[in-house]
């Protein structure tokens, strides 16, 4: 028995290989497997063999049958990818995946990559409501009531008490309610500014903001930070610099300028010929907004720091007008696939 | 705020280039944006003579003149000025030269004339506003001498970003005194006039609440000759972007933009009575502000008043009725300080931000109400001719109190900054910024108060110990000195909270299955929702609205994501993208009917609206191809996503067949439940009403899942054993009346087929040809497995029969024969 099973495996596989055509195999296939084929009959004759030997051989031609069968599925795939057993395939046509990859928002994938350079530096991430009280935005932020440095920020009012938050400045408050000092976190989310859409602004747009709060955080401590993220982000040692501003909500408060990403500081269209680009606002949390948060006199010191996720995205990707981000073209966006 | 450098000079020395000066201005926070160069200059424009003048030959009121410019021989050319005559020394603007306006003068033919040349008004060369003849020349001057020798002005001028918390640095003197800190030397006030004692004026002043203006000063002056103010005073208002009007008036604008102190002059002679009041103006009313607009005052508005009514809106704008003219000649000189929030509230509602009222809104400077008023004097009387009075009237709140000093703990000051500073320098520092400070102690520690600092009137801004901080700080400068910092690596690698990870799982996974996402705008319209069809009581009708919209129309905060999406789809399907397009977005939106804030620190958290988190995800202008059972492909496609998100965010979700949305198709839309059994969004097509509602002209299909109400808590991962042994396919074929559902086929099969049933799964439904007349022929596999060893056919086919009987019993389904 065992030798026919030997001779049936080499004939058959011989048999299968010379088959150069989808009938043939066919034809092979039947000869084999068929009701009145080689492997069938040796089947058949199972039963003659004594019972000692009947459980191997019969595992023998089990083994025997996956393999053929085997052998037939491979051959049939070869015949058809052949085109009728020719090997001279035109390797060149286009592929096809089956599907076509979609993209994840450029604005929102720098969002992610900012945050993700946070965490690494050991910061939490935290949300607020965009629909905001103007206690938060603007008097827990050391904004007095009918100030000038409310119209530093054109305000869409929803009520006497409600608007749409114009920074992410407001969640720092909210999580200081919450939260016991030391503490380290960013705001992402959108904003809202009543300006006339141009170029480089929309009414809607994305900041992040960054708050860490401890017992003795100073001036130095945001400016290795902000270094640490720049480097981070932008890529290789890039000069900053820190210029004197005014927000309410910090003191000493600055503007932090960057070595221009194009120019490396030479000067030219992206930086205004300065080589310097505006990246953040930034400063020391007032005394009055930990007041605000609860936090005793003189416990705390520590710093925040506010950018336009728009601006950076824009920088990164040399992207010339912030309309682009928010006008969903297909042809915009598919520019971006692969970027998460 | 703009600074002529020619001005600035006047008022402080400093060596060094325009560049490096706003470079060290912009490093103490005077953000200069633009160094601009400002020229007066005509060239080709020179001194001539009129050698002779007569009428035009064919036109009354042209002259046909001959002028020399210099060389000897004189020119023809036409003039048109009245004033023109033989004599006249005049500027002549030779062929060639290009006047203001970039006005070529060429060769011209004037009435059969030929002109070479013209001879130029103050109007033509930007000179004043005087166009009604050319300008005489006074003196004598050499022919051919260029104008700009008698007349150029070249300046630089600093255009500087002023912060709201900086008023004092509107003027010219303000940053005179940061260019004197900077180069460490000292600030030369500009020449005053005090009145003298007694006589003449007479004029009191009445102030009606002190809040409202604690302080108010009235001078008197007579012989006023109106006339253009000085050369170098036109040219350097001019630098700034000012237009030079009458001599008074410029001196006026001078000193607010010298000193920062807004002045008004009013016109004694239409002035009423010899009482100024100061008070509300106690009922609405009309009036007419000087620059030719009627405006309507309130009752709570801020007056100036004469024996009859308003003559100015208090620190905004003077009135027509008493604004000085071509034929003044008294004056009354107001110069005041007015409640900032008066000034903002009436400036803002009658949208009038004047160079005034944008100083007071940022609070004037006490000290210098006085002083400014001295300033006008001195150059009224240099420069109009005029007599100053005595009886000068400073009326002022009688309880003002100098603010009292500031103390400064250094230890605070180096904790903030990360300096280590003692008490000589931080002195040091704050004495360059022309503030006094007295040493206390120079123990530097702890609570120890090391310098109290007198607040000078002129910096009212430094309220608090970290004001003066900050001062150290930019005056010390950011890049120098600071010490060491804390490290700024906390814990390392902090994690994703859940729902962040779960947006990030979404955001890298959906791009991979062919939707790319957008983002959308908040604002949408009413016609927006309305299109959606909601019914009645439902959430997402009631919408918050914007009080103040940018283009008028109304402008909602959006309740649903549709509007959005549809707006996306529309705009892209019609410029060409290729169909089907698929979107997703994450997105907020805005119930103010939606559940409000539980727990909350302040009582008006409570107005808030719900902001629910969706993901949304659809397929737009597919071509409404038929899937299995005839649904169509776009849905089967959305409905296996969903299918795989789950499996994404190990989540379990299910699809229940459900009509939830009105914009949907009835009968072909899903309420997807969480593992509770709980709606956590919609799945269907949009019905096409909705769709033409929305004005989109495609078929689309959409996904709603509110992430905010799904519990986003991932199943665990726990590993378990699986079957090493084969699995045995059995394919069915069935007979299922259309009566029956796959889902209770489903039910059945898994109910009665038992524990070795390890996968069903649908290949093909069929009707027509061979299939009983309501009744569809359904192509199933099971897939069978035992944990415990090879299956035996007998055992499948025990549990086969068992399944066919209950699915004959139960459903009639019945197994079809060949
Ligand atoms: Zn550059």
């Amino acid at each position: 028995m065992q030798e026919a099973i030997d001779r049936l495996r080499a004939e058959g596989l011989s048999r299968i290989a010379q088959a150069d055509s989808p009938d043939a195999l066919e034809s092979v296939r039947v000869g084999l497997l068929g009701r009145k084929g080689e492997l069938t009959g040796l089947l058949r004759g199972l039963k003659d063999v004594s019972d000692d030997q009947r459980p191997a051989a019969g595992a023998a031609l089990n083994q025997l049958k996956l393999e053929l069968t085997a052998a037939l599925e491979n051959r049939t795939g070869d015949l058809a990818g052949a085109g009728a057993g020719s090997m001279d395939l035109d390797l060149t046509l286009p592929g096809r995946a089956p599907v076509q990859l979609g993209t994840a928002h450029p604005l929102l994938s720098v969002l992610e990559e900012i945050c993700d350079i946070f965490y690494g530096m050991g910061y939490d991430r935290g949300d607020g409501p965009e629909v905001e009280l103007d206690y938060y935005n603007f008097t827990a932020l050391n904004f007095p009531d009918d100030h000038p440095a409310r119209d530093i920020q054109d305000t869409f009012f929803l009520n006497e008490d409600m608007l749409l938050r114009t920074q992410t400045s407001p969640v720092q408050v909210r999580t200081m309610e919450r939260v016991q000092p030391p503490l380290a976190y960013v705001f992402p989310g959108r904003v809202y500014r009543n300006e006339n859409a141009d170029a480089s602004h929309s009414s809607e747009f994305y900041q992040i903001e960054g708050l860490r709060v401890d017992r003795n955080i100073s001036l130095v401590d945001l400016r290795e930070t902000v270094n640490a993220f720049i480097a981070s982000f932008f890529g290789g040692e890039r000069q900053t610099r820190f210029r004197p501003h005014f927000f309410p909500f910090t003191e000493p408060s600055v503007e932090v300028d960057m070595e221009c990403v194009k120019c490396s500081g030479k000067g030219c269209g992206v930086c205004g010929q300065t080589g310097w680009l505006e990246i953040m606002g930034a400063g020391m949390v007032h005394p009055n907004v930990f007041k605000a948060a609860g936090y005793p006199d003189d416990a705390y010191t520590g710093f925040a720091f506010g950018m336009g996720i728009d601006r950076i995205a824009m920088l990164k990707y040399g992207i010339d007008d912030i309309r682009l981000l928010y006008e969903n073209d297909l042809r915009f966006l598919n520019q971006f696939r692969g970027v998460l | 705020m703009k600074i002529s450098l020619d001005w600035l000079a006047d008022l402080v020395s400093w060596d060094d280039t325009p560049q490096d000066l706003a470079t060290k201005l912009t490093a103490a926070g005077l953000n200069v944006e633009e160094i601009g160069e400002y020229a007066q200059s005509w060239p080709g424009v020179v001194v001539a003579k009129v050698v002779s003048c007569e009428r035009h030959p064919d036109a009354d009121k042209l002259s046909l003149c001959k002028v020399d410019a210099g060389s000897g021989e004189s020119v023809q050319v036409i003039c048109g000025a009245p004033n023109v005559r033989e004599g006249l020394q005049v500027l002549f603007a030779t062929v060639g030269s290009v006047l203001p306006g970039d006005f070529k003068i060429k060769k011209a033919k004037i009435r059969g004339v030929e002109s070479f040349g013209m001879i130029c008004s103050g109007a033509e060369l930007g000179l004043d506003s005087d166009a009604a003849g050319i300008i005489e020349l006074e003196g004598d001057h050499a022919l051919g001498t260029p104008a700009d020798d008698l007349f150029g002005h070249r300046d630089t001028v600093l255009d500087i970003e002023v912060t709201p918390n900086r008023p004092d640095w509107l003027s010219h003197l303000g940053v005179a005194r940061e260019v004197a800190a900077i180069y460490r030397t000292k600030v030369t006030p500009p020449p005053v006039l005090k009145p003298g004692q007694g006589g003449g004026f007479g004029w009191k002043v009445e102030i009606e609440d002190y809040d409202d203006c604690p302080r108010y000063t009235a001078h008197g002056a007579d012989d006023v000759a109106i006339g253009p103010a000085p050369r170098w005073m036109q040219n350097r208002l001019r630098a700034i972007g000012q237009r030079p009007v009458n001599n008074v008036v410029d001196i006026t604008n001078y000193v607010l933009f010298e000193l920062g102190q807004p002045l008004h002059a009013f016109d004694r002679e239409r002035l009423a009575g010899e009482v100024i009041s100061v008070r509300r103006a106690g009922r609405k009313q009309s009036v007419a502000t000087l620059d030719d607009e009627s405006r309507q005052i309130l009752a709570e508005d801020l007056v100036i008043t004469d024996g009859d009514g308003p003559v100015a809106l208090a620190g905004v704008m003077g009135l027509a009725n008493s604004q000085v003219t071509e034929g003044t000649s008294t004056i009354l000189l107001e110069s005041a300080f007015f409640s900032p929030r008066l000034v903002r509230v009436c400036s803002r509602r009658l949208g009038l931000v004047s160079e005034s009222s944008y100083r007071f809104e940022r609070e004037a400077d006490w000290e210098m109400v006085r002083f400014a008023a001295h300033r006008a004097l001195h150059l009224l009387q240099e420069f109009a001719g005029a007599t100053i009075l005595g009886d000068a009237v400073d009326r002022a709140y009688p309880d003002y109190v100098a603010p009292e000093g500031l103390a400064l703990r250094v230890h605070q000051a180096n904790r903030v900054l990360g300096t280590d500073l003692d008490m000589e320098q931080t002195a040091d520092l704050l004495q360059l910024l022309g503030l006094k400070v007295q040493p206390l102690s120079s123990q530097i520690e702890g609570k120890t108060v090391n310098l109290m600092v007198e607040v000078p009137s002129f910096r009212r801004d430094l309220k608090q110990e970290i004001d003066l901080v900050e001062e150290i700080a930019r005056v010390h400068g950011f890049d120098q000195g600071l010490g060491q910092g804390t490290g700024h690596v906390l814990i390392p690698g902090r994690r994703r909270a859940l729902r962040h990870e779960v947006e990030r799982k979404l955001r890298s996974w959906l791009p991979s299955q062919g939707y790319t996402e957008i983002v959308t705008s908040t604002f949408v319209a009413r016609s927006d929702i309305d299109g959606l069809g909601l019914a009645e009581g439902d959430v997402r009708l009631e919408c918050l609205a914007v009080l103040n919209p940018q283009h008028g129309g109304e402008t909602l905060l959006r309740t649903s994501l549709v509007p959005g999406f549809v707006d996306v789809a529309r705009r892209n399907l019609n410029s060409g993208a290729p169909a089907p397009v698929r979107l997703f977005q994450i997105g907020r939106v805005f119930w103010p009917a939606g559940e409000k804030a539980q727990e909350v620190r302040h009582e008006q958290e409570r107005l808030l609206p719900e902001e629910p988190w969706l993901l949304q995800m659809g397929i737009a202008g597919g071509s409404g191809g038929k899937g299995l059972g005839g649904i169509p492909t776009d849905m089967q496609e959305l409905r296996g996503v969903v299918a795989e998100l789950s499996g994404l965010l190990r989540v379990p979700l299910s699809l229940i067949p459900a009509d939830v949305e009105p914009y949907l198709i009835p009968g072909l839309q899903w309420e997807i439940r969480d593992a509770g059994g709980n709606r956590v969004g919609v799945a269907g097509q949009i019905d096409s009403g909705a769709a033409k509602r929305l004005d989109l002209d495609h078929v689309a299909g959409l996904v709603e899942l509110d992430l905010g109400r799904l519990d986003l808590t991932p199943l665990p991962v726990r590993y378990e054993p699986f079957s090493r042994f084969p699995a045995v396919k059995r394919d069915l074929s069935l007979l299922v009346p259309d009566t029956v559902t796959y889902a209770q086929l489903d039910a059945v099969v898994r109910d009665t087929a038992g524990d070795l049933l390890e996968s069903l799964e649908l290949f093909d439904i069929y009707a027509g040809k061979g299939i009983d007349d309501g009744h569809s022929a359904y192509g199933i596999r099971l897939k069978f497995r035992s944990a415990k060893g090879n299956l035996k056919g007998k055992t499948v086919d025990m549990a086969l029969e068992r399944t066919l009987g209950a699915l004959s019993e139960t459903l009639a389904v019945r197994q079809r024969t060949q």
